[in-house]
């Protein structure tokens, strides 16, 4: 017997009443693409656990909370930009899913590369715009991007022109103000690498409060080829946020691509990294995730090697304490043409507790048969010889496990090589695990 | 300092330490020895904390106070220290940052203030000149990859770093080379202090010609069966653990 899941009128209801407070709104293909994608969501509403994908996480409170819809940034304090802001970038700074640009600067940007909040410029940038947005989705749409293609009230659109090197990477910060609480905000990012480019784009998220907020944002990205773009994220919102995001790539041949994923926010979040990789192209994925007290941490990666040659490389790592959940489903999918296909997936986990939980999940589809796919999955606890050495030295037993939490965590950390970046996720690991008078350049 | 009275300690219901008794002074070197599996590292490993023993009976006094009250860094931080006959690795974890980390959990025990870290770095450094370890080992996870040479040699800058005031160095000639014993000898001979105390587990004569001790104890199925003077070391590399074991039966 299969049940209907009947979606949420409260959320499909949401385009109806808003459609006047959207970008774009007249901008006709925009509006009939929205119409589209809420119908779509209309049938399927949000995910649930009867479905493969989502059988770990259960986003039943967003469905329940009814968020409405944030319709105003809020106001925020100058410091608590300042001190989300990474130095040594471009930023454009969104509150709410709102652009804003008293908090922005792209003062210095190189001819050849286009950079722009969808508020300001989407008339300016409208074919590249509709060139990008939902061009990388899976089709049909999951729920949440229907939703968010819906209602993406802002995001940025970046183009970087045919063999230009942006020289400072593009940081946009997505905060959630106070007036945030209960309400939700959607954001849609679109970036195109053309061919032979090279730049490097950040997106981290805040809260200024611990309050409850849901924030839905999708970035989609094309790489041409020979371009070689960094996408990394840093998810540190509220402890009591839901999250739901989401990067889709297409690399076209020889481009190359590296995400680094880090979690350490909200009270349940999800994070879609897909891809579709060309023909030797070559995909780096990299994540950590540290959950603490109730959090709930999914994420969820799908690599289609769709052509010859390319080469893919992830590692994930999560960190789970107090009673934290944490989700890794990795999916490869190896095409029948994409011979001497090179895949590799690592997922280690360290639990700190027994009430900690981890559902590791790497499926390998492989349709060709000259191909090199590796993966391996662990979940472990701390060293206890370890522990005891660091004690018999000196350290408390606390710092003992901080100081062995930490190193594990490091390890994905490390490979950030723009420091302005590593240091804040540096920053949010040692708020968890605190080691008096580390230094940091020691690590 | 260090009193153990009629310790008897079991690993998983087998009895292994039948009944230690041992005084150490303060400004003593003693030297245990005995043959493989006689319970050497087991009471090495009983007094600096590590879990997994179980005493059964006795007690062990350190400076009067209940050692076994006590947790694993409340030893370190009252002045125990143990050379491990098996270093551990800790990946990720640099040697420099380890070192202040440890010397940190001590000071602030003592109430002093955490070093500055120039200071620190620079007291590091001309502690591994007299030891002869290049400065690069700072900043290697610790113990990784290490030698196992380098490894012994790792024990010995920590503890002049931590400077505790019972040292317990289970075998930590074993392994090193000729010159090598020469120097980590010589470290722990600048260590020597009428206030500090060395336990040295070895099973060789030749560590001790470098470090002379007050007293030699044999250890022999969990039991010390025989102490003397340094001559008793000189007696058993001549007649062999046998020896000892024939004076126990008759
Ligand atoms: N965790 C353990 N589980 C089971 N047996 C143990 C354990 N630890 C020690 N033993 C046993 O206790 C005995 C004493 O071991 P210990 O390591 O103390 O010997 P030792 O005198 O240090 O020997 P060596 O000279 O070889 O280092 C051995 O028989 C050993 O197998
Ligand atoms: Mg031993």
């Amino acid at each position: 017997m299969s049940v209907t899941h009947l979606p949420n009128t409260h959320y499909t209801s949401l385009l109806s009443a808003h459609e006047n407070n959207l970008v774009g709104q007249d901008v006709s293909w925009l509006n009939s693409l929205r119409k589209k994608a809420i119908e779509a969501f209309s049938v399927t509403g949000f995910p649930t656990l009867r479905e493969e994908e989502w059988r770990y996480t259960n986003i039943s409170p967003i469905e329940k909370k009814q968020f409405a819809v944030a319709e105003k940034p809020g106001k925020l304090d100058a410091a608590f930009v300042k001190a989300v802001l990474l130095e040594g970038c471009y930023h454009l700074v969104f509150v709410d899913g709102f652009y804003q640009a008293e908090f922005s600067s792209m003062d210095g940007l190189s001819a050849g590369v286009t950079v722009s909040a969808l508020s300001e410029g989407l008339s300016e940038h409208e074919s590249l715009v509709k060139s990008l947005l939902d061009s990388t989705v899976e089709t049909p749409a999951l729920g949440f991007i229907n939703f968010n293609t819906a209602l993406f009230t802002d995001g940025a659109v970046i183009s970087i022109e045919e063999n230009t090197v942006l020289d400072k990477p593009i940081q946009l910060a997505f905060i959630s103000s106070k007036e945030a609480a209960l309400k939700l905000t959607n954001s849609r990012n679109l970036v195109l690498a053309k061919a032979s480019s090279k730049a490097s784009i950040i997106e981290t998220f805040h809260s200024v409060e611990e309050s409850c907020h849901h924030t839905n944002v999708i970035t989609e990205v094309v790489v041409e080829p020979n371009a070689n773009l960094s996408h990394n994220r840093l998810q540190a919102e509220s402890l009591k946020a839901y999250h739901i995001g989401g990067v889709y790539s297409r690399l076209e041949n020889n481009a190359i691509f590296n995400q680094s994923n880090y979690t350490f926010g909200a009270n349940l979040s999800r994070c879609e990294i897909h891809g579709t990789l060309g023909e030797a192209s070559d995909c780096t994925l990299n994540g950590l995730y540290v959950g603490q007290d109730k959090q709930h941490m999914d994420n969820h990666t799908r690599l289609n090697h769709a052509q010859p040659h390319a080469v893919s490389n992830e590692f994930y790592k999560g960190v789970l304490g107090d009673n934290s959940r944490g989700v890794f489903q990795g999916r490869i999918v190896v095409a029948q043409d994409a011979q001497k296909t090179d895949a590799k997936m690592n997922n280690r986990n360290l639990l700190l507790s027994d009430r900690a939980e981890v559902d590791a999940k790497p499926q390998l589809e492989i349709y060709a048969d000259d191909v090199k796919c590796a993966h391996g999955v662990t979940v472990g606890q701390l060293d206890e010889t370890a522990i005891f050495y660091l004690r018999s030295r000196g350290a408390d037993k606390q710092t003992a496990k901080n100081m062995l939490t930490f190193a594990f965590a490091n390890e994905m950390i490390e490979r950030i090589d723009f420091e302005p970046l590593r240091m804040a996720v540096l920053e949010e690991l040692l708020k968890r695990f605190p080691q008096a008078g580390m230094k940091k350049e020691w690590l | 300092m260090l009193k153990v009275e009629n310790l008897h300690v079991s690993v998983e219901g087998k009895e292994i330490l039948k009944g230690i008794n041992l005084e150490i002074g303060a400004g003593e070197v003693h030297a245990i020895m005995g043959p493989n599996g006689s319970g050497k590292s087991t009471l090495s490993y009983v007094l600096s904390g590590r879990e997994g023993y179980d005493i059964t009976e006795g007690r062990v006094l350190f400076n009067g106070k209940d050692l076994f009250e006590m947790s694993v860094e409340e030893r370190a931080w009252a002045g125990v220290f143990l050379a491990f006959q098996y270093p551990v690795e800790v990946p990720g974890v640099s040697n420099i940052y380890f070192l202040k980390a440890a010397l940190n959990g001590i000071r602030k025990f003592q109430g002093l203030d955490e070093l500055d870290a120039m200071d620190f770095i620079s007291m590091v450094k001309n502690k591994m000149k007299d030891l002869d370890m290049d400065e690069k080992f700072l900043y290697r996870a610790v113990n990784e990859g290490f030698s196992g040479g380098e490894k012994k040699r790792n024990e010995i800058l920590q503890m002049s770093v931590l400077e505790p005031t019972l040292c317990l160095l289970d075998e930590t000639d074993s392994g090193l080379d000729i010159d090598a014993l020469q120097i980590v000898a010589k470290g722990v001979n600048r260590l020597r202090d009428p206030k500090r105390s060395f336990v040295l587990v070895t099973h060789y004569q030749r560590l001790l010609d470098y470090i002379k001790p007050d007293y030699v104890h044999v250890l022999a199925h969990g039991k010390v069966v025989k102490s003397g003077g340094p001559e008793l070391a000189l007696e058993l590399e001549e007649k062999g653990y046998a020896w000892v074991d024939e004076k126990i039966a008759s």
